[in-house]
């Protein structure tokens, strides 16, 4: 199977550092280890563009003109972005869930593939 | 003072008190009184000692210290100029016992703050990670020499410029965007201070365990501070945890070099080993992978793995040769040969060598000719491991390490 891009956006605010709490059992360190490793991997073999954080700040352009923005009022803001090489849309998703939408406490991540351009 | 009436202070009250004193004091009347106001809670703390000596530690000793404190300052300015007055205009009252202080809560965040305005941009690193020492974590000037191999004078002058310049250049306390732009600087000094204790050859247990320890304290603080809490400071964190799990071990009761091999690994730390593996958890949140989520994903590979000769060598050969590509050190060449000799023999280890130059700042290190000693005697060239190993054993650092090496390199 070929491969494919596709663009993840992360929507609302990031997952911040919460304290963790009750210690993990052996059982669950290896667990964690396990998908540590597959989110490291996944820097070599997906990740084409690994992508940025966006500034809180920017402008807006419509047709009615320019404003600042975006939406403050908004309850959810595109707070960053990645681009991820992949098969399949379970495998980018795989990559996430390894990742950062592992970590999502609130927000989301939206993953869409890109049409290539001919 | 632990055996007045009143029962004992907590471990290291004073040192951590004086960090969180200054912070307080920093807040109200600004960094460029940063000077005066370290002087008036060292001199709080001395008479903190004369009076609660006989009289017992009073019910609130933080509020006790901060009062004393604070007037010692408002004495001293007062004398000094005629700014006294506004400075009792903002004076405001003492502050709520912080011992309980959790996470996020006021105390933090003027701890962190002021380890922000200490690694200000415009001092240099090393007067960063000194100002550090003694502000954050209470250590006088003595013992931050004592702790850094320097002299006290080095550690008296460092201190002095460093208040000068924070003062010169009006430094403010960072809020928002420049703590988020000063974050990496941070981390930066977080990460010295840490290996300062961890790394040191020199610094004996207790010493190596307590630096350990305040760096894990600092990096706690702006791992969870709302403020700057983000997933590569996770990765810092987790690094600390998970080598600080193993710090026990690396010596025997006479003092000696344990190496990883010999090491009993049914002693390293379980508790600080899980809270390691929870916060690299946290640290899969970020976008891009930074030396930290590469140190902490080795240090997370043989802290996990079952036995010296189970671990995942060719993993951790690849996250060398990872760190190698986003900072060119010879150094991560050298560690990743060390790995590629488990994985797939000691040939491939010198092959991988090769063609990597030693540097000149690592001329006369022991580290590089211990590998290649070590390397080369697997490989049964018994001639070139005899050159190596003489000259890391005149290299070496300590008595300590001398031993460690003659033992590993004991050629028949």
């Amino acid at each position: 199977m070929s491969r494919r891009k596709f663009l993840v956006l992360y929507r609302g605010p990031q997952g911040g550092g919460e304290k963790p709490k009750s210690p993990p059992s052996p059982e669950a360190m290896q667990a964690m280890i396990e998908s540590y490793r597959t989110w490291m991997d996944s820097f070599a073999d997906q990740i084409v563009d690994p992508g940025a954080k966006l500034m809180g700040e920017g402008r807006v352009l419509s047709a009615k003109g320019v404003a600042d923005g975006p939406f403050v009022e908004a309850k959810e803001v595109i707070g960053g972005y990645m681009i991820l090489s992949c098969e399949s849309y379970d495998e980018a998703m795989a990559v996430m869930k390894a990742g950062p939408a592992g970590q999502l406490t609130n927000g989301s991540m939206e993953i869409r593939e890109l049409i290539p351009n001919t | 003072m632990t055996e007045a009436r009143d029962g004992a202070l907590v471990a290291h009250y004073f040192r951590h008190e004086y960090g969180r004193l200054v912070a307080r004091l920093v807040r109200r009347f600004g960094v460029h009184e940063l000077a005066a106001i370290e002087d008036s809670v060292q001199e709080a703390m001395v008479a903190a000692l004369d009076v609660w000596g006989p009289r017992g530690i009073p019910d609130r000793p933080s509020a006790w210290l901060h009062r004393a404190a604070r007037n010692a300052l408002l004495d001293r300015t007062r004398t000094r100029d005629r700014r006294a007055r506004i400075l009792e205009e903002r004076d405001e009252p003492a502050p709520p016992e912080p011992v309980e202080a959790r996470l996020g809560g006021e105390v933090d965040d003027e701890l962190l703050r002021m380890l922000f305005v200490c690694c200000h941009e415009e001092l240099p690193e090393r007067s960063r990670l000194v100002l550090a020492l003694k502000i954050l974590c209470g250590f006088g000037t003595d013992e931050i020499a004592f702790r850094l191999f320097t002299t006290e004078a080095n550690v008296y002058k460092r201190l002095a410029r460093a208040r000068d310049r924070l003062r010169a250049i009006g430094a403010a306390e960072p809020s928002g965007a420049t703590l988020r732009a000063r974050l990496p600087d941070v981390r930066s000094v977080l990460y010295l201070l840490f290996n300062e204790g961890y790394l040191s050859i020199r610094a004996d247990d207790a010493i190596r365990a307590e630096l350990c320890a305040e760096a894990i304290r600092l990096t706690t603080i702006v791992a969870t501070h709302p403020a700057v809490a983000d997933p590569t400071t996770a990765a810092l964190l987790a690094l600390m945890h998970l080598h600080a799990a193993r710090l026990g071990t690396r010596t025997d009761p006479a003092g000696d070099l344990v190496l990883l091999e010999e090491q009993d690994r049914s002693s390293w730390d379980r508790e600080r080993l899980s809270t390691g593996m929870e916060w690299l958890t946290v640290a899969r949140g970020a976008e891009r992978l930074t030396r930290f989520h590469l140190e902490a994903a080795i240090a997370a590979e043989h802290a996990l793995a079952p036995s010296f000769a189970e671990t995942d060598w060719g993993r951790i050969a690849r996250y060398h040769q990872q760190l190698a590509e986003l900072d060119p050190s010879p150094i991560h060449a050298l560690n990743r040969s060390v790995a590629l000799a488990e994985a797939e023999g000691p040939a491939a280890a010198l092959e991988s060598l090769a063609e990597v130059v030693r540097p000149e700042w690592l001329r006369d290190h022991y580290l590089w000719d211990a590998v290649l000693a070590d390397l080369h005697r697997r490989a049964g060239h018994t001639d070139q491991a005899r050159v190596h190993r003489d000259a890391a054993l005149d290299a070496a650092p300590s008595e300590a390490i001398a031993r460690a090496l003659d033992r590993r390199l004991f050629i028949g």
